[in-house]
């Protein structure tokens, strides 16, 4: 953990930095390399099956899928071969379909590429939307309540594979705007961008929103007000202040859509890396799957070192001379609405978990089936005719539990390494742009399915936003003045580290910790097709959610309820903390 | 600030380059809503193609879906093997036959003759590995003259008829075989529609063969997208995307306009496999209660939402002659009590385990979870992708399985079935099972060549099975299919082999 100056070392530690980048991804290239023979699952038996179905597995016709793919090689004599073949622009064939591997990558990615780039726009303008009341506000000096997020926070928490089947439903069926399916022409990126770029646009303009007011509290902007410089003069610089702390989340949040989108790629049948990725890994190809993950290893660390040129250019000088004073947040009354927001949200969650432990989850009346709200089921029945708001009940300790466990792993994680700068900055690109389910897939192939193995799997890899996070506001710390100063003192680093680095770093990647947890409920259950997790019938929210999905347009009411419990925990968390905060340092 | 807009601009300038990238579906002509006016059928599929649409795999039926490619025989409606390529045949002695072929083309403008057939069958024959259909018989053909052919089996097989209206057994032409070992039907079958073009793993585009011997077809030609997500598909019909949308889930079935909707009975069952090699039930008495708690008619309809039919046995209405046939099961083992239950599994969890594919089967496996509770067991689930799991199926690491199976696999016929999944040497043996009865049955309706008494020997075979309580069937499927009211002539195909042919048309 170093805590001196970047600026005076920048050669070696680029180096070194480029050291951790190698280092991370081969060794997470070396881990799919060996998945097939690491799982308990014979990789014949899988490719058999995902060439023919109904195929009986014989020992005769497991022996030819093996003989042919030269299964007993074993996994080092596969990666060699598979290397050497990279220079020649050789990815081999597909185990599967013994077509050219690189080809259906390359197109694969171009798709899913292109829907990033179409999600991020997206996300600007949401994002964008956020934070324009506090940026107009503030440039004009009258930010004097703060607020609570609470719009952020309600779209962040919106699942992003129910707001596609919505839209796909919505704008795709009913209305015909734009179609439901398909991937032919930009008409067809519309509803798949909104899905995926609405939430991550909440979550940046959140970040964005809740970092704003510092700058607006800085002498310069002050300064500026008093000599009458124009509002939008002011509005811009305290935008590229705050930006450039913001900006390395667009990595594990936007860029990490190449190949996270899985459920959205399936709902718009876009034929995207992500599902390419899904398909070879539980078949066991391993060919597309290494390749796959080498395009995301690549694109991580292609996204990071551009993520990180815009942010020297953003504040290049003043990172560089020392001359940056850190981000402070005024301590602004929080407004009385916030408090209530946070009070209303605890309330209604407290009243849902009462109501709903009184109550049978598990009870199973198939003549109750799909029932909406009424009086004998508050928030209505789902498709097996179990009450909804009981399931509700008994899910939100375990969800709401093991997210917050896993969110406090993943924001320590990340706080460490996001403070080791030169190794941690590699890792986080690498690991930044991976699947939760590739995570997955090496944990069962390690521990078989668990209970806990999906909070494994979620902490592996949702380290990477508060890692990045970390990292860039102690860059700005560190080259502020007043660490100059403690360091001409002699300060150790354990005194940096208390009274300078941290409250620097922990206020703002816990709100981003508190944005994500939706996201963490949603990912922990999208990996229990594996196995990891708490197997059904237990109610938990995300898989409420998950179950209940091919019901939207029959019966909402089924994923309403679990809906609004996810945003009303997101906007507690948000309220909740923020006017916490102002009540301890007013 | 200008920074970033530079870079905003950047991507934006990008999207445009990047927009090469979409899947066209061109060379079929005009595809999205000016489809229809060129009276071209635009078809959803579930199941992308896995290696290239190539017979051997399981992209097979999609040949014969789309009546791309044919075997010497079909199939027809009742399960009888009908002339296709072949215009006749008949059996010279228990392990040879000869097939009179017609006059017919290969889309690449050759003849059909006996040496293209030869091939096309040899080459199905030295496929690694081996196609299902020819897992159990070796067979050698050979040409006789121009238009016979004569196939020998190494052993008696009286259902080669059948076997051979299998889509891996489908003849192309000498050009369809690379080197490599690899199988193109693209241009190379004998159908009334010719493939043009197979986009990746999501379109296909197929114009009419004009010089099928069956006539010119009515449809132009077929624009196949590939949508595996089910509610995907629902929504590309009801949007108009396309004209005919296979596989409508459950779920999604009742958002179907009522005309636009078809249900056909399936081959498939579900059922309740018992673990009888390992575990709690290999006691009787215990897998009678199962048998007896277990009821799969409250499945149909709510699980179901109405499209299946509650059980009748391991074959149900889509098997035409299982009905009149079936055999009374007699000499099952006494159920046990709720209160035995509760003093033999003792301490003892029942491991229910189910797979995630068939989006049915987990909520079908929760059902069935409380029925079973109430007969006294203590149930645990596990629910996991089918491939995460079939290696712990195979080797009995479960005590029940809620398993959706087709009954009659690739041959058509029933026995294949049945002896891969309950002699005590069959390979797909999830059960366990080891019952000298059910396999002499079993062997017995393997060897019967008169149609009506393998039947019943089929039938025989079934009522042992369910004596020994290792399966409890559920129900039988249905299958939904999406047809828009613009189409006349889809083939609603119990055994999903069919769909489109000759006579399918736009109105």
């Amino acid at each position: 953990m170093s805590v001196t100056s970047v600026g005076t070392e920048a050669g070696p530690s680029r180096w070194r930095a480029g050291l951790g980048r190698l280092t991370a991804g081969a060794s997470l290239l070396t881990a799919v390399a060996m998945l097939p023979w690491l799982s308990g699952n014979d990789p014949a038996l899988t490719v058999l099956r995902a060439r023919s179905a109904d195929q009986d597995p014989t020992p005769a016709q497991l022996a030819a899928v093996r003989g042919q793919l030269g299964l007993d090689e074993g996994p080092i004599a596969h990666l060699a071969h598979w290397l050497g073949g990279l220079p020649r622009g050789d990815a081999g064939t597909s185990w599967v379909s013994g077509e050219a591997v690189l080809p259906q990558v390359t197109s694969a990615f171009a798709v899913s590429f292109t829907l990033m780039l179409g999600a991020l726009v997206v996300t600007v303008a949401v994002a964008a939307l956020v934070s324009a009341r506090t940026l107009y506000l503030g440039s004009r000096r009258r930010l004097n309540r703060g607020r609570g997020a609470t719009g952020a926070a309600i779209l962040a928490a919106l699942p992003k594979f129910l707001l596609a089947s919505l839209l796909a439903t919505v704008c795709g069926v009913w209305l015909g705007w734009f179609p439901s399916s398909g991937w032919e022409g930009p008409p067809s990126m519309v509803l798949p961008s909104l899905a995926l770029g609405v939430p991550s646009g909440a979550m940046i303009g959140g970040l964005l929103d809740q970092s704003l007011p510092a700058a607006f509290n800085e002498p310069w902007a002050r300064t500026w007000h008093a000599y009458g410089f124009a509002p939008n003069h002011v509005a811009r610089h305290a935008l590229r202040r705050t930006l450039a702390g913001v900006l390395p989340q667009l990595l594990p949040t936007v860029v990490a859509l190449v190949g996270g989108a899985v459920a959205v790629e399936k709902i718009f049948n876009i034929p995207g890396l992500g599902r390419l990725a899904l398909d070879a890994a539980i078949a066991q190809d391993l060919p597309p799957l290494q390749t796959a993950t080498l395009v995301l290893v690549l694109l991580g660390t292609a996204a990071g070192l551009l993520l990180q040129a815009l942010r020297r250019a953003l504040l290049g000088p003043a990172l560089r001379d020392g001359a940056l004073p850190a981000l402070h947040p005024p301590a602004l009354p929080r407004g009385r609405s916030t408090r209530w927001a946070a009070a209303a949200c605890a309330l209604a969650l407290l009243a849902l978990v009462v109501a709903g432990l009184l109550r049978d989850p598990l009870h199973v009346d198939t003549a109750a089936r799909l029932l909406p709200p009424s009086a004998a089921h508050p928030l209505g029945t789902d498709a097996l005719g179990r009450d909804l708001l009981a399931r509700l009940g008994h899910g939100a300790l375990r969800t709401v539990g093991v997210a917050l466990a896993v969110t406090a792993v993943c924001t320590v994680t990340g706080l460490l390494l996001g403070m080791a700068a030169q190794v941690g900055a590699g890792l986080t690109e690498v690991v930044s742009t991976m699947p939760a389910v590739l995570a997955g897939l090496l944990t069962t192939a390690v521990t078989g399915p668990s209970a806990w193995g999906a909070a494994l799997a979620v902490c592996l890899v949702g380290w990477t936003p508060y890692a990045a996070q970390a990292a860039a506001l102690l860059e700005q710390e560190r080259a502020s003045g007043h660490m100059l100063a403690s360091l001409s003192f002699g300060a150790g680093p354990g005194y940096l580290l208390r009274h300078h680095l941290l409250p620097a770093v922990l206020p703002g990647v816990l709100r981003n910790a508190l944005l994500r947890l939706p996201t963490t409920v949603l990912v922990l259950a999208s990996l229990g097709f594996l196995g990891l997790g708490e197997q059904p019938p237990t109610a938990e929210w995300g898989r409420l959610l998950s179950e209940n999905q091919p019901y939207v347009e029959l019966a909402p009411w089924t994923v309403l309820g679990p809906a609004c419990a996810l945003v009303l925990l997101s906007v507690l968390a948000m309220s909740g903390t923020a006017s916490g905060r102002s009540r301890a340092r007013g | 600030m200008r920074t970033t807009s530079r870079g905003l601009i950047a991507a934006l300038a990008l999207t445009p380059l990047l927009a090469g990238c979409f899947v066209s579906g061109e060379g079929g002509g005009d595809t999205g809503a000016d489809g229809g006016s060129t009276g071209r059928l635009r078809v959803a599929l579930a199941v992308p193609p896995v290696q290239a649409l190539s017979p051997y795999s399981n992209d097979a039926t999609v040949l014969s879906k789309l009546s791309v490619a044919e075997g010497l025989t079909a199939l027809d409606k009742d399960g009888v093997a009908a002339p296709a390529l072949a215009k006749s045949w008949k059996q010279t002695n228990d392990t040879t036959w000869t097939f009179e072929l017609r006059k017919a083309s290969f889309q690449d403008g050759t003849q059909v003759t006996a040496e293209s057939v030869v091939n096309a069958l040899d080459h199905a024959g030295a496929a690694e590995p081996k196609p299902r259909v020819l897992s159990d018989v070796t067979l050698t053909a050979k040409a006789d003259d121009a238009d016979t052919v004569t196939i020998s089996t190494k052993a008696a097989d009286p259902v080669l008829p059948l076997r051979l209206a299998s889509p891996a057994l489908a003849v192309l032409s000498a050009k369809a075989f690379g080197k490599d070992g690899t199988v193109s039907p693209v241009g190379t079958g004998t159908g009334p529609f010719e493939i043009t073009k197979l986009t990746g793993k999501s379109k296909a585009a197929l114009d009419r063969y004009d010089g099928y011997w069956g006539g010119k077809a009515k449809a132009p030609g077929i624009d196949v997208t590939w949508i595996a997500d089910g509610t995907a598909r629902a929504n590309a019909l009801r949007g108009g995307d396309v004209d005919i949308a296979e596989w409508i889930p459950t779920a999604q079935a009742k958002l179907l306009d009522d005309k636009t909707r078809h249900e056909v009975p399936s081959v498939r069952t579900d059922s309740l496999v018992l673990n009888t090699g390992s575990g709690l039930f290999t006691d009787p008495a215990l897998r009678g209660a199962a048998r007896e708690a277990v009821d799969g008619s409250a499945l149909v309809d709510s699980v179901f939402g109405g499209y299946a039919d509650p059980a009748q046995g391991l074959f149900g209405p889509a098997v035409p002659w299982a009905a009149d046939k079936r055999v009374e099961v007699t000499g099952r083992a006494k159920a046990a009590t709720t209160a035995q239950v509760k003093a033999k599994t003792e301490g003892k969890t029942l491991r229910l385990a189910t797979y995630t594919n068939r989006a049915e089967l987990p909520e079908a496996a929760t059902v069935l979870q409380q029925q079973l509770e109430k007969a006294g067991f203590t149930v645990k689930q596990d629910v996991r992708e089918y491939t995460q799991m079939e290696a712990d199926l195979l080797a009995g690491k479960y005590d029940a399985l809620v398993f959706s199976r087709v009954t009659l696999l690739d041959t058509g016929d029933a026995v294949a079935y049945l002896a891969s999944d309950y002699t005590s040497d069959g390979v797909y043996n999830i059960a366990g099972l080891k019952d000298a009865k059910v396999d002499e049955a079993i062997k017995s309706a393997a060897e019967e060549g008169d149609t009506t008494k393998r039947q019943q020997k089929i039938m025989a075979a079934e009522a042992q099975i369910l004596r020994t309580d290792a399966v409890v069937p559920l129900v039988h499927e249905k299958v939904v299919q999406g047809i828009s009211t613009d189409v006349e002539g889809v083939l609603l195909d119990p055994r999903e082999r069919s769909l489109i042919d000759v006579d399918t048309h736009l109105k």
